[in-house]
């Protein structure tokens, strides 16, 4: 086929195209654009789509860097755009995501989080019998204001609310606890290193500063100031560096997949639990300012509502699913 | 207009596809305006807040460290989730985000890939000017590239072609007649269209029968050729 002829044959589906990406391009904004088309239409451009392709093909092995060629070729991309990948799928309400693409993402992921709760636990052992044996390690984590406060028979935690109002003392802590879950997970591409120092930092931490209060008689007193917050702030925290732990497992150990392709699956798992766990961390912000401090809420009551989020929380992310949760699917 | 690096990949039926991949200069360049304007919001959120204290008592600092906190980590994914790819600087470069298909990233890999951002300002200029598709690692992870948008040029397509003349005759033909109007020295232009009509002359004179033959050569190369806006 010669050039004038290809041109004078095939031009009108170009133009037909073009007019119909327009017309997807004026609507957008509104409700309209692909998703406000009817099937005959779409069915039309997805026709019209395929046999830009291939004269886009044919131009550009016959009559490369012709006009005919570079406009195909802008066709052909701009089609590409509108019409193919994910943009236009319409997202998953909040209750699709949290009863079914969240907890399947958390279940495919138990047994990393498995090996992320012994690794903490192993901290948090070490992190008391280090502390038990040797006191003055509670300077390192808690500094001399709150040793001081210890020896005088308080827990540092009241300054949680006498040196700042409850309001603003809930947002550090919020925006705190997220900012350490967002950097576990993100810090998981660096082959899972940050995850990792997260989950035994916070071990080490928690059973250090056990140890040390321990030592100076007031470890029931902590453990009741922690029995509302603490148990699903550090379930988040372990699980949201699993997640990150994951990535990175993705990348070191990729199998039989091409590396690209296998960390491109595990970030939708994690990011579906990242997003299924932060919307708890402002809940336990809440907690522990309003809660966890409060002399007039009874221990047995705390103890209740940490028990109850705890609940709450395992309840919806091991929530029994339809199929078996095996091969990944697509984050909301 | 500097050229843009094209780089291939297979689209459905396995047809090659050469996006315009953009690369570490112009990314960096949109990622600095942007820093620019997060510094901008930032401050003008922080006196909003402060306003906005005294109204509702010891309730500022909890608007400025909010506020913040969701700038810091959601100003570029909101943005490129909300307007098709896009963020205000890659917008005024004329860039955008799409998947490694050439296709319409969802909020998901947008999300991811900017999650890991505040990692990509240590490793992200080296991946990207190592990587033939410039990919930063939060691109690698999403699936993502970031191309080039640039408006088609309208050029005139040829309805009638002198037999034995190539891709490349073709190709020179019409970037001339597309430019024609626009060179600053006519004379130049008549010139080039003399060569040309010589050009039909040798290999095809039935396409110049019943052209005026006073007519002006940027005009006779048009309607020998049938050539129309494209």
């Amino acid at each position: 086929m010669d050039y004038a002829r290809f041109v004078r044959l095939r031009r009108p589906v170009w133009e037909a195209f073009e007019a119909q990406l327009a017309d997807v391009r004026g609507s957008r904004g509104s409700r309209g654009g692909l998703r406000s088309a009817d099937y005959g239409t779409l069915e039309d451009m997805a026709l019209r789509y395929r046999q830009v392709l291939h004269d886009h093909a044919l131009a550009a092995a016959r009559f490369p860097g012709t006009a005919a060629a570079r406009r195909l070729q802008a066709l052909a991309l701009e089609g590409t755009r509108r019409l193919t990948g994910e943009g236009r799928q319409s997202a998953a309400g909040p209750r699709t995501f949290f009863t079914r693409t969240f907890p399947r993402a958390f279940q495919r992921q138990l047994r990393l989080l498995g090996v992320a709760v012994a690794l903490f636990l192993l901290a948090a052992v070490w992190g008391l019998t280090v502390a038990a044996l040797r006191p003055a390690v509670g300077y390192a984590f808690l500094g001399p204001e709150a040793i001081r406060g210890l020896e005088e028979g308080r827990l540092w935690t009241s300054s949680l609310v006498s040196t700042m109002p409850p309001a603003v003392s809930s947002s550090w802590i919020a925006t705190n606890n997220l900012s350490v879950a967002l950097t576990a997970w993100s810090g998981g591409v660096l082959a899972g290193l940050v995850p990792l120092y997260v989950i035994l930092l916070n071990g080490l931490m928690l059973g250090a500063i056990l140890g040390v209060t321990l030592h100076y008689s007031m470890a029931g007193e902590l453990l009741q100031f922690i029995s509302a917050h603490g148990m699903l702030e550090l379930t988040l925290i372990l699980v949201t560096a699993t997640a990150g732990l994951s990535l990175g497992r993705a990348l070191v150990a990729a199998g039989d997949r091409p590396r690209a392709q296998a960390a491109r699956e595990a970030s939708r798992d994690a990011l579906a639990v990242l997003l299924g766990c932060l919307p708890w961390f402002v809940v336990l912000a809440l907690v522990e300012v309003f809660v966890s401090p409060s002399p007039d809420v009874p221990a047995g009551v705390k103890l209740l509502l940490g028990l109850a989020l705890e609940g709450a929380f395992l309840a919806l992310a091991l929530r029994p699913q339809e199929t078996a949760p095996e091969s990944p699917e697509p984050a909301a | 207009m500097a050229e843009i690096r094209r780089e291939s990949i297979l689209g459905l039926d396995n047809i090659r596809l050469d996006l315009p991949v953009a690369g570490l200069g112009s990314r960096s360049l949109a990622a600095f305006l942007d820093s620019i304007l997060l510094g901008f919001v930032g401050f003008a959120w922080i006196g909003a807040a402060l306003a906005l204290g005294t109204q509702v008592p010891g309730w500022a600092p909890v608007f400025v460290v909010g506020g913040l906190f969701l700038l810091n980590w959601g100003y570029f994914a909101a943005q490129e989730i909300f307007f098709g790819g896009r963020t205000l600087g890659k917008r005024l470069l004329k860039l955008r985000v799409v998947t490694a298909e050439g296709g319409t990233p969802g909020a998901g890999p947008l999300l991811i890939r900017n999650l890991v951002r505040s990692l990509d300002l240590f490793c992200g200029p080296l991946l990207m000017a190592l990587d033939p598709l410039s990919r930063r690692l939060g691109d690698r992870l999403a699936g993502t590239l970031v191309v080039h948008e640039r408006e088609r040029e309208a050029m005139p397509l040829l309805g009638r072609v002198p037999p034995g003349w190539g891709a490349r005759e073709l190709a020179v033909v019409e970037a001339f007649l597309a430019r024609a109007r626009t060179l600053g020295d006519p004379a130049v232009a008549r010139e080039m269209a003399e060569r040309i009509l010589l050009r039909i002359r040798r290999d095809a004179p039935e396409l110049l029968a019943g052209l005026d033959p006073g007519a002006d050569p940027v005009t006779a190369v048009r309607q020998a050729l049938q050539a129309e806006e494209g």
